[in-house]
């Protein structure tokens, strides 16, 4: 409750946008969850090996200086997954569209979960979920690419707090619209 | 608030359906493989080796002088087929364009005289896609063939589509840079053979 609004109060038509909001967000999530699947997989290591830095496959890996390196290899060394290796201009492109785009949902379902009949202590835990998800989210592309390829779990972690959030955030919600009873003072 | 098993049980539920999917990114269209494009264009090949090249400044600016383009990457990788005798069948490197609509990546093959012997689009975006097919469907970079460094590198995607001149320009762009790249990165180094 927050100065007295609650979402099992709400009109009709307000609990109708909230649902028909929380269940479109539900239905963008799953599918992202196919493209992510399809576009890069949802391991760390394929997370990684979409987004860590390119290394050399010759002796240039070992002595930084040397300007070439040469050595035969096998057909199977090289890729044959049609997966996307994403740059960093690429990871820039995304970092902007994407700190905006989840924000923006998170800010909207956080606004939502404002009314819900939670002790506050749990609210806001809960609505911090999807925000502190998505900067490991997008913090993890950065740091997996620039300091530590073993730091693509943080991207895997970022995605999982902010599906948390959000699942929590739609069925105590959803709960609140449509399940709660009124307690009569 | 209490909040009944089943509502609990519901939400690990989802929790279980989407926790990965925030890890997406905006897919490129990957059109062929790295593998595929470098068998393809590398045809005739035995061996096949990996030749890494790190610039130096004096190299990119030439590079810069000939093309208008700067390498920045740390490195480049060129992967060289040879015939059963050890001589060099053709070397084929992959360059991408980052264009306001995403990247624009493309393998081309280059023989030991640094002559263009064939190019293949990699990748592009699902954006891009649309305007660079009819080129596609048209195997515009054969026009390349033949063609080092020096050449003309143009386009034409005959006339109306903006968009599909602009990305064929690209593409053009990437096989001059290879060409270039190989110019100065290998066959003037000496390490052509």
């Amino acid at each position: 409750m927050m100065n007295g609004w609650q979402l099992s109060r709400l009109p009709l038509s307000a609990k109708v946008f909230c649902t028909l909001f929380l269940v479109g967000i539900g239905c963008g999530a799953l599918a992202a969850f196919v493209q992510a699947s399809t576009a890069v997989g949802l391991s760390p290591t394929a997370v990684e090996a979409s987004l860590a830095r390119e290394m050399p496959m010759t002796q240039m890996q070992m002595h930084h200086g040397q300007m070439s390196g040469e050595k035969e290899i096998t057909l199977g060394e090289i890729s044959s997954a049609a997966k996307v290796w994403i740059r960093t201009p690429l990871l820039i492109q995304t970092s902007h569209t994407h700190l905006f785009g989840q924000t923006l949902i998170a800010g909207l379902l956080g606004l939502i979960f404002l009314f819900a009949s939670v002790r506050e202590s749990i609210k806001t835990l809960i609505v911090a979920l999807p925000f502190v998800g998505t900067l490991l989210d997008i913090g993890g592309m950065w740091l997996t690419r620039f300091v530590s390829p073993s730091l693509s779990v943080l991207v895997i972690a970022g995605g999982t707090l902010f599906a948390l959030g959000y699942a929590l955030i739609t069925v105590i919600a959803l709960y609140d619209l449509w399940l709660r009873k009124e307690r009569l003072a | 608030m209490k909040i009944p098993c089943r509502l609990l049980a519901a939400a690990l539920v989802s929790l279980c359906l989407v926790a990965p999917a925030r890890a997406h990114i905006t897919p490129p269209v990957v059109l062929v493989s790295d593998r595929d494009a470098v068998v393809s264009l590398l045809a005739g090949a035995r061996r096949f080796f990996v030749r890494e090249v790190r610039l130096t400044a004096a190299e990119k600016q030439a590079i810069r002088q000939q093309t208008g383009w700067t390498p920045e990457d740390d490195f480049y990788r060129f992967y060289i087929g040879r015939d059963d005798q050890g001589r060099v069948v053709a070397a084929t490197v992959f360059l991408t364009e980052f264009t306001i609509h995403g990247p624009v990546r493309v393998a081309v093959a280059l023989g030991p005289d640094g002559k263009v012997k064939g190019a293949t689009v990699v990748e592009l975006t699902e954006e891009t896609y649309p305007w660079v097919k009819p080129l596609l469907d048209r195997n515009f970079t054969r026009e390349y063939v033949g063609r080092d460094a020096r050449g003309t590198f143009a386009v034409s995607a005959g006339g109306g589509e903006s968009m599909a001149q602009f990305y064929g320009q690209v593409v053009a762009s990437l096989i001059q840079r290879a060409a270039a790249l190989y110019e100065t990165g290998v066959i003037k180094r000496g390490d052509a053979a």
